[in-house]
Order: C-alpha cells, then structure tokens, then sequence
C-alpha cells in the first residue's frame, strides 16, 4: 500500500470548516490600507515605481470594536508661517521650469512599462523597462534626456526583484534590494554598476543582520548608511480610532527607531555599528540630520557637522498629533512631511514643514490631502515636490528651498508613483493619461 | 485618490472566486483552519492594495498566492510559540472504515507542521498548487536551485516521518519526471 501526497493534501482540504470572511469588511480595510500607504508612501524613500511588488506597511486599520474618534473640529494652525495650496502661483513651462524629458506608459494597469528611476549627477536620466509580463526581468539604460539615446547596460539577473536606487553619480549606479533565502529575513543586497567597467557585481555583507525591512542612504563619504528596526510604535489597545465611515486614523502615533549601521560599498567586512538610534535621517554635503523617531512622532531633531563633529538639537514644533513620514535636509533647511489627524467631514491636516537647520521656523505649507518631500538628493537650492489629492486642488505643486516660491506644475496626478534621486533643482511628476489607467512622467528643472 | 467602484466589484469578485482555493493553501501551510483564514485576509488585504497595477490575465490569483504565502512566512517570523496542528480534522474521524485515511490525513499534517517553514511551503505549492519550479521560486522568492534542494529535503523528510508513524509508504506522482 502507498499513499499519494498529493491526493492526501487534497483529502486534508475537502472539507474545510466554512469560512467567515467579510469581503466587504476586506474592501474596506483595503481602502483603509491605501490611504494609509498613502501616508506613509514618501517616508520610505524613492517611490516604487509601477511594479506589482508589496511595500510592507503597519496595520492602520482598528480591529473589530475600534472605538470612535473624539468630537472633530478643524485642522489647528501650524506654531509656523503657514501658507495653503490655493496660495500657489501657476507654474509656466519655459518661464518657471523646463521640461527636460518625459515618456508615457499608456496602460499601467494592463503590464508594467518603462520608468525613470532617477538621474545621475551627470545628467542621464536612469531609465527601466519592466519586468513585464513578457520580460520578467529588468532592464537598465542610461538616457541623454536632450536626445532620448539609451545606452542599455549589461543585464542584471535580478529576475523580478525589486530595485530602488540609493545613489547615482558619474562613477557609479548604486541599486539595492533585498533577497529572503532562508525564510529568517531580507537580506540587503547592493547592485553595483561601475559606468567605468560597465560592469556589475554583488555585494552583501554578512555581518549585517537579516531583516524584513531597511532604510538605506548614501553618505557623503560613499559610504551607506542603513537603518535596522530597533522599536516600532505599538498600537493602542483596541485598535487606533476610527470615523463614522470605518477610517482608522493613526494621527500622533508612537513612533518607530532603527540602528545605524554603515557599510562600504568596496569591502563586505567592513560594517560599522555607529552606535546611534535614530527615526529619519538625511545627510547634506556637509553634515548628518535625523530624529529620534518617525513614522510617529518625530522627536527632537539633530545635527551634527561632519567636519567637526558638533552637535546641536533642537524641538522642531511639529503639531502635537503629527506624524513624521518624510524627511530631507540641505544645507541651510530641513524639510519634514507630517500627517496631523483628520477633522470634521474628512478635512486631514498635512503639512510640508520648512525650518532652518537651526530649528527656525521658515514656512509650513498645509492643507488636506498632500504629501511632499525634497526631490532627489537636495543640494544648496532643493525643491520640494508636494503631491496634493483632493479633486479641487489636485495636481503637482513645488516649494523652492532657494527662493520660498510655491508653485503649481500640475492639476492632475497619476495613481501610479514613479521616480528616484535626482540632482538638486530637478524634480520628476507624474500626469494621468488614458482615463488613469497610465501615466506620464515627466522630468523638469527649474528656472533659477 | 480613491479607487473607483468598478476596481472594488472586480476585486470583490477575484477575492470572493479565489478565497476557497488560498485558504486551503493557507491551511496546508499552517495547520489551523482560523489562522488561515487570517492569512488569506491579509493576503487578499496586499492584493487589494497592489490590485490597480496587477497583471490581468491570471496574474491575480498568482500575485495573491504569493502574498499569502508571505502572509504566512511573516507571520511565523513574529510567532515565538511552535504551530501544532489543530484537532479539526481528527474531529472528523466518524467510522472505523475511514480511520486509517484519517490517520494518514493527520500524519500528513503533522509532519508538515514538523517541516521548516520554508519547506513546507515549497511541498505545498509544488503539490498542492501544482506550480513548477520556476513559479514556486517567484512565489517564494527565491532561486530555483533553492526550491529543488528544499523540496528534496521536505519529501526525504516527509518520507522518514511517515515511516516512523507507522504509515504507508508515501509517494509523489509523477517525481521520476522531476526536473532533478
């Protein structure tokens, strides 16, 4: 006598207890989970381009018996000079910014296409196609964005792995992932392309602890600086409040801590603990930012100078319900992308808050419905790119760091986020075409 | 932005023809019908947030195969105590005619269950969700020399543990065509 494993798994499914789940109650928590993606897209870092890949998120929505937010009124004013979306001048091509390059994907909710993954320091635009459903696989170019040439690179077997670049500069392309053999945790993994060589390799390092998820960015020194989860912001008992409609609304969260460890990029035994807990961190040529915590609140905000080694800190005065979701810094400014709770009929209270590195307060933009965050790698006159949702002021708006302008590039966006690190003064955005089921991105440069 | 209606009733419809077929994958996986259907939930909850990007054409049911199966991958990471499997199905032994095949049933699930994750899991997809080994590694993310080697090393496995159970002898169809 034998037995068949696969008519025996069969058996042991056939006749399964009946199954209680809510497909309704799914729907809604889905919504919940986007909206709350949506929170959180701009705090991991580059945007995912459009690639059926799933970004790990904290459970937003209140388990069953959440209990009910208190009474709501309006968004409270920011303790900052505050300017709103409907104080944005319309931006002008040719006048405010030029267009440097664009390309189109006509149906993204069909197949995956072909995205601008951000842009060297040297100007070529990184350019990806897929993995699609008939190339399951990458593929890389470096783009003259004047003429549209593609120089394709050597393939990288990295099958339908996800890639996000952390740092694009004439010597190198530095893209990372992670990789999960052993079911323990992701394994960070750095792609590096030599533009010399034209080659690329592999780099580990195992001393490096596995994980499920990391925070990656590039320092000055070359070196990457990565941060590995130290404490995440608990839940309150019986799940965060939640509205008439079933929204959880996770506004002044505990927040969440990593490790700081760093890396070489040329040597896998060379792994630093740097013995700093911190939430977000950004680095400018000339000094090293972060805070105590984010994706929660934020903290106290640091600086510290990388030629000397001082320190300072300082309350940054976000709002007392506000949630650190994006940080960036250059310079002279730091740049934090808040959500502050959700009021009366909806109205959420985000906010792009601009301050000195000296913790003055320069301009905090809100208003319901945005998020923003410093384009690319910063530099002396950053941009914040803010993407703002609602029907009535959707579109693309800009914040120059340099001049304190607000402009509006856009009065539409597309669902699809796309980009990647860029040189100071040029940002990417995206348009809808084909009824939203594509997208066109669009690299520009403003006029200084 | 929110989605439209006509994303949600094609959701809808996806989640409710797929669920059946991804809980029992989830049960092979864990063990217990209720963790399952938690699984299922939160897989189903990363395909609703992928779903405007995700491939037409089939490209659902695999995309929501591997979240479950990553639902459940993550969900052992966090759990510190050991699965046993649950006592349903013996519950179910309701004659001595069937008592041997009940036996065999819950020997399966707990050697299953006696397996490293990662093993199971490739047990699972390649016999019970028939996939190759080619999509068994996309649905794991892992390389396909990994799959060969782990499911080789999950029906030795198996193997030894129905023999020390006292079972018949477990065999899998078709494996003398096994591309290894």
């Amino acid at each position: 006598m034998v037995t068949e494993l696969q008519e025996l798994m069969r058996a042991n499914v056939a006749a399964p207890p009946p199954d209680r789940m809510d497909l309704a109650g799914l729907v809604a928590d889905g919504r919940a989970r986007v909206r709350g993606r949506r929170r959180r897209r701009t705090a991991v870092g580059a945007a995912a381009a459009a690639v059926a890949a799933v970004v790990a998120v904290s459970v937003l929505t209140a388990p069953g018996g959440g209990r009910h937010a208190e009474p709501a009124r309006t968004p409270p004013a920011p303790d900052a000079p505050t300017v709103h979306l409907a104080d944005a001048q319309p931006a002008v091509e040719g006048r405010d910014y030029d267009v440097l390059a664009s390309h189109t994907n006509d149906n993204l909710d069909r197949d995956n296409g072909q995205y601008f993954d951000g842009v060297t320091n040297d100007g070529l635009v990184l350019y990806r196609d897929g993995p699609r459903s008939d190339q399951l696989w990458p593929r890389f170019a470096l783009m003259d964005p004047a003429t549209g040439e593609k120089d394709w690179l050597p393939k990288l077997a990295i099958g339908q792995n996800q890639t996000w670049p952390v740092s694009l500069t004439q010597d190198r392309l530095v893209l990372m992932s992670t990789r999960d053999d052993t079911g323990e945790g992701g394994t960070l993994v750095a792609h590096v392309f030599d533009r010399v060589a034209r080659a690329w390799s592999t780099m580990t390092w195992p001393a490096l602890a596995d994980v499920e998820s990391y925070r990656t960015v590039a320092g000055p020194d070359g070196r990457l600086y990565i941060g590995v989860p130290a404490s995440q912001g608990r839940i309150p008992e019986g799940g965060w409040p939640t509205d008439s409609s079933g929204e959880a609304d996770d506004a002044d969260a505990e927040g969440d801590t990593y490790h700081l460890w760093s890396v070489s990029l040329s040597d896998a035994q060379d792994v630093r603990d740097e013995g700093l807990t911190f939430g977000s961190l950004a680095f400018t040529p000339s000094s090293m930012v972060w805070t105590d915590s984010t994706n929660g609140a934020a903290g106290r905000v640091h600086v510290r100078d990388l030629s000397s080694g001082e320190e300072h800190s300082f309350d940054p005065h976000a709002g007392d319900r506000c949630n650190l979701l994006s940080f960036g810094a250059t310079d002279d400014r730091i740049v934090m992308g808040e959500y502050c709770g959700t009021y009366d009929h909806g109205v959420r209270d985000d906010r792009v808050q601009v301050l000195t590195t000296d913790g003055e307060q320069v301009t905090t933009i809100q208003d319901s419905g945005l998020d923003g965050a410093i384009a690319g790698t910063g530099g002396v006159n950053g941009l914040v790119v803010i993407t703002a949702y609602p029907p009535d002021a959707e579109g693309t708006y800009l914040y120059d760091l340099g001049t304190d302008r607000l402009i509006r590039v856009s009065d539409a966006i597309a669902r699809f986020a796309m980009g990647g690190p860029v040189p100071a003064g040029q940002f990417v955005w995206t348009t809808p075409v084909n009824h939203r089921h594509g997208a066109t991105q669009w690299l520009g440069e403003v006029r200084q | 932005m929110g989605r439209d209606s006509a994303a949600d009733a094609a959701f809808t419809e996806f989640a409710a023809a797929s669920r059946a077929r991804l809980r029992s994958t989830a049960y092979l996986l864990c063990g217990d019908w209720d963790r399952a259907s938690d699984h299922v939930q939160e897989g189903l909850l990363r395909v609703y947030v992928a779903w405007p990007r995700l491939l037409r054409n089939g490209g659902e049911l695999a995309y929501a195969r591997k979240a479950v199966v990553s639902a459940f991958l993550d969900s052992r990471r966090r759990r510190s105590s050991t699965e046993r499997p649950s006592a349903d199905h013996q519950d179910r032994a309701t004659g001595e005619d069937v008592a041997a095949a009940v036996a065999d049933r819950e020997a399966l699930m707990t050697a299953l269950t006696r397996l490293p994750q990662r093993q199971r899991a490739c047990v699972v997809l390649r016999y019970f969700e028939e996939l190759d080994v080619r999509e068994t590694a996309a649905a794991l993310g892992c390389s396909e020399g990994t799959v060969k080697s782990q499911t080789s090393r999950a029906l030795a496995s198996l193997r030894a543990m129905f023999d020390e159970a006292s079972r018949d002898e477990l065999v899998v169809a078709g494996e003398g065509n096994l591309p290894w």
